[in-house]
């Protein structure tokens, strides 16, 4: 009985673990300014997203110049979504980019990738 | 009675989300789903390792989650080596895209 | 193909037409030889281009400045370092290893029995060993050398080997490098085209090759750093680093970019990082050696 009981738990368990994998990504995605905000620390942490050791951001503390200024971003990325690939991983489109896939490679999470996407999606 | 408060406590286990059922999952057969995941991790990292491509905190996060493990945080250790095994995929995945020279476009061959 | 061509040309007759198989026959040649070129590139077209790249990329450096890295395309970098050479840090590191080198071991023996030549040795390395199928590095060498007289060998990224090489590049200064790829061996062109290979791979969880930072974006600047040109990487190792407040070896430095990138690194002296000296150091065929170095 308690054998049952416990088999029972350890499997609503790992279901709850799968369920709250999935859950977690469109709840952040749709996320408003907090996310922003947020999305702007992991861009700036050199741990996290490290955006300006390659790129510009105007106003950012010294960025490097390996890769193009984060700038006019709507106008390059057509959509959120596009934005969000390239971020995931820049080989897809230009197959010599030395851009680190920071989705694909799970260098940032995705609950992570969709604040830094809600972020240099204003810049 | 009893088996009827279980399930209704699992179900509402299972609604919730994975960081609060964390205490929920403590026992020796969590430990066994546990410790698999662990090894299939440890396997991954083998396998890239075996063509080149292991990356460098494989290792330290399966460590990691063995210690987890062992204080009986399953849940953390689950997610560890779910990411260390990823990584091991990932990397094994890398290193054979590699084998093939490809010559950068920029130096310009005659 | 070839085959099929040559087949071809066999079905004329004798005396026949001979003016059109001489034509077949030499279409056969360029195309064969055609072929080759496009599947494979050899060492000596390897680093015209590789060197050429960075003519074109830094019109206005000399190629022997790039012996000097990054300070060779950066005017106040360079001043700084053109001060730190003044009271060169690496100094007392030449000296204890000019020690190390005359101090016999405990059989009486020393590394100029071994090295018969006298300790200018660094030009003589990388080179392929015919005998052992392998290339040997001049730390490797070394280690042999003590080994061969009882005494254990020394490690290799850090410690006392870095006096003793400080020491002896020190005493190979103006040499120039000159990596061979004996032809009548084909593991050694096969050692050197995997450390090509390895040099182009991307690989670690950030998914950088070698020549992502030091070829592609050479001169560009991360972060605050301006990215060293792989073309005189090689010349000035053992180098002392500010960083690492000491100096340290090559495969200590391939060590740390690989960490950097979030590979698991290789073992110092490793096939994979002997190969990868072999390739390095033959695109820096024709610069002068000036090590020790001193980098930021």
């Amino acid at each position: 009985m308690i054998g049952n009981t416990k088999k029972w738990i350890g499997t609503a368990g790992a279901i709850s673990i799968l369920a709250g994998q999935f859950l977690v990504t469109p709840a952040v995605f749709a996320a408003g300014s907090d996310a922003i905000e947020q999305g702007k620390k992991i861009a700036y942490d050199r741990k996290k997203g490290n955006c300006l050791a390659c790129h510009n951001i105007i106003g950012a503390p010294s960025p490097g110049n390996i890769a193009p200024a984060l700038v006019a971003m709507k106008s390059r990325y057509p959509t959120k979504a596009d934005l969000r690939m390239q971020i995931w991983d820049a080989t897809i489109k230009n197959p010599e980019s030395p851009m680190p896939p920071f989705g694909k490679h799970g260098i940032l999470s995705e609950a992570d990738l969709d604040k830094v996407v809600a972020y240099v999606w204003t810049l | 009675m009893h088996k009827k408060l279980a399930l209704l406590f699992s179900l509402l286990a299972g609604i919730l989300c994975a960081g609060i059922t964390t205490t929920s999952l403590a026992d020796e057969a969590s430990a066994a789903k546990v410790q698999k995941l662990i090894d299939a991790a440890d396997a991954a990292r083998k396998e890239a390792a075996s063509v080149g491509g292991e990356w460098r905190d494989t290792g330290k996060m399966i460590k990691k989650a063995k210690a987890l493990l062992s204080k009986g945080d399953y849940v953390a250790a689950a997610k560890l080596a779910n990411d260390a095994a990823k990584q091991g995929h990932l990397g094994y995945e890398q290193a054979m895209s590699q084998k093939t020279l490809k010559m950068p476009s920029y130096l310009h061959y005659e | 193909m070839c085959r099929r061509h040559t087949h071809d040309s066999n079905t004329f007759e004798d005396g026949k037409n001979m003016k059109q198989l001489f034509r077949r026959l030499a279409l056969v040649v360029i195309s064969c030889s055609f072929i080759t070129t496009v599947q494979a590139t050899t060492p000596e077209e390897d680093l015209a281009v590789f060197q050429n790249f960075f003519k074109k990329r830094f019109p206005n450096v000399e190629t022997e400045d790039y012996i000097n890295g990054t300070y060779a395309i950066d005017p106040i970098g360079r001043e700084n370092w053109e001060a730190i050479e003044e009271f060169p840090p690496y100094e007392p590191f030449i000296d204890e290893g000019q020690t190390m080198w005359e101090t016999p071991f405990a059989n009486g023996k020393t590394y100029k029995d071994c090295f018969p030549d006298g300790p200018a040795l660094a030009g003589k390395y990388p080179r392929w060993d015919k005998e052992k199928g392998m290339v040997m590095t001049l730390p490797l060498a070394l280690n042999n050398c003590r080994k061969a007289n009882g005494e254990k060998p020394l490690k290799y990224k850090k410690g006392s080997i870095n006096s003793l090489l400080s020491y002896l590049s020190y005493q190979s200064r103006g040499q120039i490098t000159n990596v061979e790829i004996p032809s009548d061996d084909p593991r050694a062109l096969q050692a050197y085209e995997d450390g090509k290979r390895f040099y182009y791979s991307r690989r670690g969880q950030l998914n950088f090759s070698c020549s992502h930072c030091h070829l592609q974006n050479a001169g560009m600047v991360l972060r605050t750093e301006i990215l060293s040109p792989a073309l005189g990487h090689t010349t000035h190792f053992p180098v002392y680093r500010s960083k690492w407040g000491t100096v340290g070896t090559l495969h200590r430095r391939f060590t740390g970019c690989n960490k950097q990138v979030r590979a698991k690194p290789f073992k110092a002296h490793s096939e994979e990082y002997r190969n990868l000296e072999y390739f390095l150091t033959y695109m820096s065929n024709g610069l002068p050696l000036n090590g020790p170095g001193a980098r930021k």
